[in-house]
């Protein structure tokens, strides 16, 4: 993935080559300002340098990784809906699991009428209805909905890297580079470790997504946190 | 007798007495030793620069991408793959629309000799060169038996200065013209929410933003076939504008915003009207860019000012004339001969 990135990737080819490396490997004792990695804020003001040479879009997707992440804590049996509270701009989830239908609806400016004709049927009828969001808006919604409806809604807040409690429910998410980990039962933040690969600097975590075309996050420093192993799934987790 | 060395600009340092060179033949910025270093970098068909002596002093130079298939989505790697690759030189500076060779005698004996030495560090793989950009008084420098020249079109865009003042430059104009350039003129002075600003040695631009609007406008047209340039990268642009040498002109809003922007290559006779770049359709200020430009150069005394090979017609009718140039393929067997 670094390599390839190396090849391609404006951002990544300069950071690396003009600082004098010909490849992008680890030299004993000169591992650079945070090991390397770099910070979010650069990433994003740096969007078009983040579009491989073949070509690409320079939006970022928030909604990415969605659909890995809520299957991994979810069963949808081939029907279901989600509905992702945030801004009307967020472009729709794209990789939820086949027969799952996604919207978003931003309760600041009003729900459409056919997205939340949608979100009540599909509760009427027994599907599994997951709603992602922060607290308040979590909130907001489960009041707006009639009773015998609110209570047959699987409510899932969002967090970011800042903001990891013991749950007992959560996905961790980052405004940039999506959804990346979930809380599972075991009450551990558990990375999504087939999309995601994480390490940890002295400036924090760091973060890449593994399956990517435009634009391309390597290595991007998202907050405080440190690394270790789930021993019940032996997988990678986040400990805040 | 004639020696010459070819330099990899990512790994080789500074030929001795190129900076002198550079000063002598007063070269534009691109030809610098660190910004071809940036440049090779960050391309696909990184540069080489092969330059003759004789004895000690340089009587020329060449900047040659070295093009190799299957590098379209990719940069080249740090170190060339393989003698048998096939590859094709392109005598070419990518951000000057041509200039890829510098022989001050104008010998045809230093032309091949540049020829046989890249020939030398590329092997067999070289299937051929392309002298792309030539101006039609350099051709017979590179043309010869089994070589092919053909004319470029457009041809390159060229403003003669013969006036006194930009009112006389302003007066040659047709009457059309004239009053759209003092149209022009007066939305830019009256709109409040434009803030212009042009000199040399920019640090307070954000290189990085320009190099996005240089992309995306580029992009807008379309990826020219057999294009061997590589975007701008935002390093190269930074260090670029901070040059002695570089003037940027910016229009921006109140907030600091730029919305559209070009350099401007300073040069004791011929400066270049190099990058444009805009967001949104503000065909007013390409107008404004290139009679700033003029003004410029009037003011400043200098002989001519290039302006690419885009746009021709708009450029004709604020003074611009055409100079031929051609593109010479020369076919490995030829290369040197």
């Amino acid at each position: 993935m670094v390599i390839n990135t190396f090849r391609t990737v404006p951002l990544y080819r300069e950071l690396w080559a003009l600082s004098g490396r010909t490849d992008p490997v680890v030299v004993p004792g000169r591992l650079g300002v945070h090991s390397g990695a770099i910070a979010k804020e650069e990433a994003v003001r740096r969007m078009v340098d983040l579009v491989p040479l073949a070509g690409g879009v320079a939006v970022t997707h928030s909604l990415r990784g969605l659909g890995p992440v809520l299957a991994a804590r979810n069963t949808f049996r081939g029907r279901g809906f989600v509905a992702v509270l945030d801004k009307k701009d967020v472009l729709s989830p794209t990789d939820l699991p086949r027969g799952v239908v996604g919207c978003v609806l931003d309760q600041s400016t009003g729900v459409s009428e056919s997205a939340w004709h949608a979100l009540t049927t599909a509760l009427r009828r027994n599907e599994t209805v997951v709603a992602v969001g922060t607290d308040k808006q979590l909130v907001e919604l489960v009041t707006a909905l009639p009773e015998q409806l609110s209570t047959a809604l699987d409510v899932v807040p969002r967090r970011d890297l800042t903001e990891l409690d013991n749950g007992p429910y959560g996905l961790l998410h980052d405004s940039v580079l999506g959804y990346l980990g979930t809380l599972r039962q075991c009450g551990r933040w558990h990375l999504d470790w087939r999309r995601v690969y994480a390490r940890q600097t002295d400036a924090g975590l760091a973060f890449t997504l593994l399956r990517q075309r435009s634009p391309v996050f390597v290595d991007v420093l998202l907050g405080p946190g440190s690394l270790g192993r789930c021993q019940r799934h032996g997988t990678p987790v986040i400990l805040p | 007798m004639i020696a010459t060395t070819v330099h990899d600009p990512r790994h080789d340092p500074v030929p001795a007495g190129w900076a002198d060179f550079v000063a002598c033949q007063h070269l534009y910025a691109p030809w610098d030793f660190e910004l071809l270093g940036m440049e090779a970098w960050l391309s696909r068909n990184p540069p080489l620069l092969v330059v003759a002596r004789s004895g000690k002093e340089i009587v020329g130079a060449m900047t040659a991408l070295v093009c190799a298939p299957g590098q379209t989505r990719r940069y080249a790697p740090a170190r060339p793959a393989g003698r048998f690759v096939p590859r094709v030189a392109q005598v070419y500076q990518p951000w000057l629309g041509g200039e890829g060779f510098v022989v001050p005698s104008r010998d045809r004996s230093v032309v091949r000799a540049l020829e046989r030495a890249l020939r030398t560090r590329l092997g067999p793989g070289l299937v051929g060169m392309i002298y792309r950009n030539v101006p039609a008084s350099l051709s017979p420098l590179v043309s010869g038996t089994g070589r092919v020249v053909r004319p470029v079109t457009p041809a390159a865009s060229v403003l003669e200065n013969r006036w006194g003042s930009a009112e006389e430059w302003l007066a040659s104009l047709s009457r059309n013209r004239r009053k759209n350039v003092r149209r022009v003129d007066r939305l830019v002075a009256e709109d409040p929410s434009l803030v212009v600003r042009f000199g040399p040695g920019r640090s307070d631009v954000d290189a990085v933003a320009l190099a996005g609007m240089l992309r995306t406008h580029r992009a807008r047209f379309g990826r020219q076939r057999f294009d061997p340039r590589s975007p701008v990268g935002g390093a190269y642009l930074a260090a670029f504008l901070r040059r002695p040498d570089v003037h940027t002109l910016t229009y921006a809003d109140a907030d600091g915003h730029v919305h559209a922007f070009s350099t401007y290559l300073d040069h004791p006779v011929s400066p270049v009207l190099q990058f444009w770049a805009t967001i949104g359709d503000r065909s007013h200020l390409y107008f404004d860019c290139h009679a700033r430009a003029i003004r410029h150069v009037i003011a400043t005394g200098r002989r001519e000012l290039f302006a690419g090979r885009g746009m021709f017609t708009q450029k004709e009718s604020l003074g611009f004339g055409a100079r031929p140039m051609c593109v010479v393929g020369v076919p490995g067997p030829a290369v040197g001969q």
